[in-house]
């Protein structure tokens, strides 16, 4: 791979320790995408411990090269905001089909206290393959139950996972009662049908809502309650409640649940009819991290085309979303949300649109906006230079990437043993 | 077909004499008999003989006699068991007990052909976590649990009303009863319901096959291709056993006696006829078909089968659809269905296919006869409905001399309705069964409702009677004066009627009476008159007597025709979302202006010319070359052209089960039997330019079943998308899925470890070479009794002679090795490694061996054995020559396949051409097919996708997919195929809302959730899990 092995000539970094740094850093001549929709051909990008310094049009700026530790040139090649992967069990499991490394789904049905970060794996290999494509954030997401627990957004390198944390707790995720219900087991499942039980398990969860917001009310509670201490947040603004519902029915009824409790920061997760209710969505403010891009119509008649094309939807209907990647194999997957956006561009969303899709409208709806999601003055310098378009699959080639101003590894475990077995045959 | 009792009366007869006394006593002895044979029994008798009459003679009914023959008020005349004669103006014999049938109308009795009435119900045994792989049937029976043709249903057959009045009641007084379960079912027993119970004896068994295992735990087969493959395996076993065998088997033995018979197949969908038919074929049988109700949707496949097909006729309710929310879920292809389901019947008969009616599934005898008056109205005429009810299940068993139709001589087995069940809501209210009679219900046809003077004592009432005999309601008006004016006062009265016995129950407020008046008395219907006595509220006892003042007014049955106007007369191609209302054809299609990705020596073509004629690709060049004058032109400027791109591992368009788990070696299973053409992802691939797939088997065993290797010609037969002449292939796989690592416990199946894989390998293939040494002998004349046919060492030998190629599933590098050596130690050679996530290690090793790779573009870490994959792996491949392909696997991922070839150029850095070639030639290559497809090239399939942008890019989108130089997808007409969906749905939906407002049964909406076949899918669901591949 030549960009990799010129990068380490340009930098004389080693690929996987990252110890090694400078403080001061700067990007020279590169196809700067913000994030926030905007370009700027010919960027030049200053970064001063770890924080973008500024950014300005290299047409308009001298280098005064004393003044850095590092300057790179990146000739033209492409600088992307880090892109974000969320609401995914990436850090929580390495191995799909084995079960001790399948840390995502606790037992029991209101979990809100679970929390995944402190399972999340810094060292996990999968990560390292999703990094080198530019994904350089994620929401570490429990899975299961009617509550799954709270969620912690992380960054994709660290010596641990207090250290990786870029926000922890950052919501509770909520899975919406089913309209549409099934039974059976894997090999003979019954059919689903509306589910007969929906308006007594949506009560149910009004219940839990209502006696954990009464709980929160004061801070001298009679009973310590756990799972409700872990709900206050909710409450009060500090934690974002991310309910999952796809179908209509739920997404309706979702909205009521939003206004009864007065949630400051929900978020609707799936969203697949999100698009016959835009106006109700964006009059009532809830963003959608919407499905894969790359799922299957769930009905016979769809568009075959609709996942394709739901955020272009949604960006018409005004409603703000950023897409996410929950499904088969979503862990390894993570790498390729990229290309999610770029199936996005593709059906409509321009190419600016779609790389907000997946950093700036990402990291606003996680609620890190003012750090990260977008390469401007005074965030974090977490981002990446691909030599072309990230978004499609042939050009994204990662040259160089940071996390808060830290080189990031440009190999893996994958990239060492395609040298190692090119080796063999040489 | 002779009657047990019928047969033992002539002989008996046949003992007079001319001796007096032996003729008296032979007389006496002839009587007994004839009367023990009305009792159908040979038993002796508790007591004395009683006698029946000597003839019945049902009067004045309207009687259908046969399909085409109608007589009104006609008399049927019976003498014993059987039909003396039918007619108008009948000589009634003076001793015959006479029955008055004014106003009823008599129906032959109707045949059931698929009914396990009066047989005992199959069990399953007690669960355990732990599979069954052997049968635990004791016994010289059959190896396989689902294969039971000794069992008989005569042996087990029990009459009893509780069990036959179902039936009955809808109008049956036949059934050809058999065990409904199972694989090979056994024999049927024709049995007479009713009252007279009797087994009679068919010329020729009848026996019932299926494609369902039924309630049997062991493992094989699994899946619906399993299922025919033992189908199979067991007529060539039961063909050889005929002239060959040492140890008995009952079962065999029990089967070649059937095969001369009537052969019943069960069949859970259209398809199945198809698949069966197939069977037939390959062993000079003929099947009857029981069939599913949806044969509509391809009867032109249908005209070639001769045989008679029975079908249901438990047509869908209409979904509730009052909740948009909800109605916006139900497939289109349901509510097609919906609509179209009541036209099957009428629909075959006028494609000129024989068809018998079938009652199975319909609850009770009044959904049974809405339907049949639903499938009437829709163009099904009453001769026909009748014709297939009695004649033709008649003609089907062979006994239409005895049954069918009310003609002299014939069994005297006839049901009784109270009006006619064909035009109106008439039931049955009595059976005759071989002569005797059963009263289901004593009607009273007195036509009571109407206005009444009634007089009790002197005082004057009217009373009005309004509803039926059996649920009458009254109103009594008289007069009262109040504040000295006279007025009418009204009250309910309770009016019930038992037979001529009526009792009026009112109260009264009038000056002095105030209270209960209770009047009993006798009816006289022919004058209108009620007389008798009674109570009034001072406890008075008086007469009563009240005349018809009016009569009630009569709704008379309407002239109107009940027919519906069927809007819809034909199914779509599929009957679904997408289908295709008129099959597009193959047409000459020029392509302009085209940048033409050739994979040939010609790289990509700027500006070219691309001209199909005929399904091939008759020129591609530059744009000087003059194209035919009549042709469709696609102007493809700023467009990329491409062949089809063609997915190496697919498992979409599969019926019932992609595994066939019972067995570590499945070879025997074709998944080329059970291509389903009406799945929609068909329509998706095409729409990501996929236009040939190998269907593969899934990954369970170490050697699974035959693939299917088709083109996507969506709205096609599964016939028609399997490649002609394609080259024979079959699925082996390795490692975690076969070993059923996954499982979370040891199945007990061999092989649960790598170790055993190698072994199964070696022991299958020695045992594959000395069956095909022993035919060899066999055929040289050394040995003069034939082999058995193994249609597992069958394939296996197909193998070893390099005749059918393997696609294996593998991961990493020792068993990739592992089965090199086996291979090559056998003199053949592993085609395919398909997946070969580690290919990258072994590249060298499969150059040497002969092997290509089809694998992932970039998966791993979903279980222990892809740890190592890495998505350079297809471009080391590559680099070390070895024919690379890059598939799908996945349902969703088979429509983009063009991003993930792309995604090589990423990986490992291979050139756009190379790259695209992983997708489209490479597996052309691999798949034996590059002589046809793969590139475009002179001559080739015209298999043609049109791009919008280069089709590596992430921006590409298909404009067109042509197949055989049919368009087959079309960008701008799928625009129009949405709306149309919709329309149709809108249609639909708004005319099942009419039938919800007119109150008719609705059922709620039930979603299947779509899964999809992955390797390691078990059983005949698709699974929603996740995917382990």
């Amino acid at each position: 791979m030549r960009i990799i092995i010129q990068y380490i000539g340009v930098l004389i970094l080693s690929t996987t320790a990252f110890a090694q740094d400078y403080s001061s850093k700067l990007l020279v001549n590169g196809y700067l995408h913000v994030g926030n929709g905007d370009v700027m051909e010919t960027a030049v990008v200053g970064i001063v411990d770890g924080k973008i310094s500024f950014v300005k049009n290299a047409n308009a700026y001298t280098i005064k090269p004393s003044a850095w530790d590092t300057i790179i040139q990146l000739e033209g090649r492409h600088i992307y905001p880090g892109f974000i992967a969320p609401n995914s069990t990436l850090g929580l499991t390495e191995i799909d089909a084995v079960r001790a490394t399948r840390d995502f789904d606790e037992v029991g049905t209101y979990n809100p206290h679970i929390r995944s970060q402190i399972a999340f794996n810094v060292e996990s290999k999968v990560i390292s393959t999703v990094r080198t494509n530019g994904v350089l954030i994620s929401q570490a997401t429990p899975r299961g139950g009617s509550i799954s627990g709270s969620s912690s957004v992380m960054r994709l390198h660290g010596w641990n996972w207090e250290d990786a944390t870029i926000l922890n707790n950052d919501g509770i995720h909520l899975n919406w009662p089913l309209s549409i219900s099934s039974g059976g087991w894997w090999a003979e499942p019954e059919p689903k049908s509306s589910n007969k039980a929906y308006t007594s398990q949506k009560s149910a969860l009004y219940d839990f809502f209502n006696l954990a917001k009464a709980y929160s009310k004061t801070t001298k509670n009679d009973k310590f309650d756990i799972r409700l201490e872990a709900m206050r947040a909710c409450f009060n603004g500090n934690k974002r409640v991310y309910i999952h519902a796809d179908e209509l029915q739920q997404l309706v009824d979702v909205v009521d649940f939003v206004n009864y409790f007065d949630l400051e920061y929900p978020v609707i997760v799936g969203g697949y009819d999100a698009h016959n209710i835009t106006r109700l969505l964006s009059d009532a403010k809830i963003p959608v991290m919407l499905l894969r891009p790359h799922s299957l119509p769930q009905n016979e008649e769809d568009d075959i085309d609709m996942s394709y094309k739901l955020p272009y939807l949604l960006q018409q209907g005004g409603v703000q979303f950023c897409i996410q990647n929950e499904g088969d194999m979503e862990v390894m997957n993570a790498r390729n949300i990229p290309f999610l956006a770029g199936t996005a561009m593709a059906y409509g969303l321009t190419e600016e649109q779609a790389v907000q899709a997946i950093s700036l409208s990402a990291a606003e709806i996680l609620g890190i906006d003012k750090e990260y999601g977008s390469v401007e003055k005074g965030k974090s310098a977490t981002l990446f230079v691909s030599d072309g378009n990230a978004l499609d699959m042939r050009s994204n080639q990662l040259f160089m990437g940071l996390i808060d101003g830290v080189f990031i590894p440009v190999s893996n475990m994958q990239y060492d043993l395609f040298k190692k077995y090119t080796k063999k045959y040489n | 077909m002779q009657l047990i009792n019928g047969c033992l009366h002539t002989i008996f007869n046949f003992t007079a004499t001319s001796n007096d006394i032996r003729m008296k006593l032979s007389l006496l002895f002839a009587f007994l008999c004839c009367s023990i044979s009305l009792f159908g029994q040979l038993k002796p008798q508790n007591g004395v003989i009683e006698s029946e009459a000597d003839f019945y003679a049902l009067k004045h009914a309207t009687i259908y006699v046969s399909p085409t023959k109608k007589l009104s008020n006609a008399t049927i005349l019976i003498k014993n068991n059987t039909i003396v004669k039918v007619g108008v103006l009948l000589k009634v014999p003076k001793n015959a007990v006479v029955i008055d049938c004014e106003n009823k109308v008599i129906l032959p009795s109707f045949i059931e052909l698929y009914t396990n009435v009066g047989l005992p119900k199959v069990k399953a045994e007690t669960w355990s976590s732990r599979p069954q792989y052997e049968t635990s049937k004791e016994g010289a029976f059959y190896w396989n649990q689902a294969v039971h043709p000794e069992i008989d249903a005569a042996e087990h057959y029990v009459n009893n009303a509780k069990s036959t009045k179902p039936l009955m009641e809808k109008g049956f007084g036949f059934a050809l009863s058999h065990q409904t379960d199972g694989i090979i079912r056994g024999q049927g027993a024709l049995v007479s319901l009713g009252a007279e119970e009797a087994i009679l004896d068919l010329e020729n068994p009848s026996s019932y096959f299926s494609f369902e295992k039924g309630v049997s735990r062991q493992s094989y087969p699994s899946s619906l291709m399993g299922s025919i493959a033992l189908m199979r395996q067991t007529l060539y076993d039961a063909r050889w056993y005929a002239s060959n065998h040492s140890k008995k088997n009952l079962s065999l033995e029990a089967l070649n006696k059937l095969l001369s018979g009537n052969l019943y197949l069960k069949t859970r969908d259209k398809l199945d006829i198809i698949r069966a038919k197939k069977i037939a074929d390959e062993f000079n049988l003929t099947f009857s078909y029981i069939g599913s109700g949806n044969e509509y949707e391809i009867v032109n496949e249908l005209k070639d089968v001769k045989s008679t097909i029975v079908i249901p006729i438990d047509f869908p309710e209409a979904y509730d659809v009052k909740n948009p929310y909800v109605s916006r879920q139900i497939p289109l292809s349901d509510l097609k269905h919906w609509e179209m389901a009541p036209q099957n019947p009428s629909i075959l008969l006028k494609n000129g296919i024989h068809i018998a009616i079938s009652s199975e599934n319909t609850k009770n005898k009044t959904v049974f006869w809405d339907n049949l008056r639903k499938a009437i109205n829709h163009g099904l005429t009453i001769e026909q409905a009748l014709n297939a009810l009695t004649m033709s299940p008649a003609m089907a068993i062979g006994a239409e001399k005895q049954i069918g139709s009310l003609e002299s001589g014939k069994l005297a087995s006839f049901m009784v309705y109270d009006q006619d069940p064909f035009t109106t809501k008439g039931k049955v209210i009595e059976s005759w069964s071989m002569g005797k009679r059963t009263v289901f219900e004593r009607t009273n046809d007195a036509e009571i409702a109407g206005e009444y003077a009634l007089t009790i004592a002197d005082q004057q009432f009217s009373i009005k009677i309004t509803g039926t005999p059996k649920k009458l309601k009254g109103e009594l008006t008289y007069k009262t004066t109040t504040e000295g004016l006279l007025k009418d006062t009204t009250s309910p009265a309770i009016i019930e009627l038992s037979d001529n016995d009526i009792t009026i129950q009112f109260h009264i407020q009038k000056e002095g009476q105030k209270g209960s008046v209770n009047l009993r008395g006798k009816i006289n219907t022919k004058f209108g008159v009620f007389e008798g006595s009674g109570f009034l509220p001072n406890g008075e006892w008086v007469k009563w007597a009240a005349v018809k003042s009016k009569k009630s007014k009569t709704i008379k049955p309407s002239k109107k025709s009940n027919s519906e106007i069927d809007s819809t007369n034909y199914a779509w191609l599929p009957n679904m979302a997408y289908g295709f209302e008129r099959l597009p054809t193959t047409e000459t299609i020029v392509i302009k202006n085209a940048t033409i990705w050739t994979n040939e020596d010609q790289g990509i073509i700027d500006n070219g010319l691309i001209i199909i004629k005929k399904g091939k690709i008759s020129f591609v060049g530059d744009m000087s070359h003059r194209p035919p004058a009549l042709a469709r032109v696609i102007d493809a400027k700023g467009k990329h052209v491409t062949s089809g791109i063609i997915d190496e591992h697919s498992h979409i368009a599969i019926s019932k089960g992609v595994n066939e788990s019972g067995q570590a070696i499945s070879a025997e299973v074709s998944i080329a039997h059970v291509v389903n053409p009406d799945d929609i992802n068909i329509y998706r691939q095409l729409s990501g330019g996929v236009t040939a797939a190998q269907l593969l088997h899934g990954s369970a065993n170490p050697i699974g079943g035959q693939s299917a290797l088709i083109k996507l010609k969506w709205g096609h037969s599964a016939e028609e998308m399997l490649i002609d002449q394609a080259p024979k292939f079959i699925k082996f796989a390795l490692g975690e899925n076969v070993k059923q690592s996954n499982w979370g416990i040891n199945s007990g199946r061999f092989p649960q470890t790598r170790m055993g894989v190698e072994q199964i390998y070696y022991d299958g293939f020695i045992r594959a070479m000395a069956y095909a040494n022993e035919w060899k002998a066999f055929k040289s004349g050394k040995i003069t009794s034939p082999p058995r046919t193994d249609l597992e060492l069958e394939v296996l030998t197909e193998i070893l002679n390099s005749d059918r190629f393997i696609s294996c599933h593998s991961y990493v590098q020792s068993e990739i090795n592992m089965l090199m050596h086996v291979a090559d130690s056998m003199g053949f050679t592993i085609n395919t490694f398909t997946h070969i996530l580690e290919g990258y290690k072994v590249a060298d090793k499969m150059k040497a061996h002969g092997a290509g790779g089809s694998t992932f573009s970039d998966w791993w870490a979903y279980k222990y054995e892809v740890n190592d994959a890495i998505p350079y792996n297809a471009s080391v491949m590559h680099e070390q020559g070895i024919v690379v392909a890059i598939n799908s696997d996945d349902a969703e991922m088979g429509r983009r396949l063009n991003q993930e070839a792309a995604k090589s150029v990423k990986y490992g850095g291979m050139s756009e051409e190379d790259a695209w070639k992983l997708v489209t030639l490479n597996p052309a290559k691999l798949l034996h097919l590059d002589q046809r497809m793969g590139s475009v090239k002179v001559g080739k399939d015209a298999d043609i996708v049109i791009w919008s942008h280069n089709p590596l890019s992430v921006l590409a989108k298909v404009n067109y997919t042509i197949i055989d130089g049919v368009v087959l997808f079309d960008h701008q007409k799928d625009i129009e195929l949405r709306k149309r969906n919709l329309a149709e749905r809108a249609r639909i939906i708004s005319k099942m809302l009419d039938k919800n407002k007119a109150g008719n049964p609705s059922r709620t909406f039930v979603k299947k959730k779509k899964g999809h076949y992955h390797c390691d899918t078990i059983g005949e669901e698709l699974s929603t899990e996740e995917n382990h591949h």
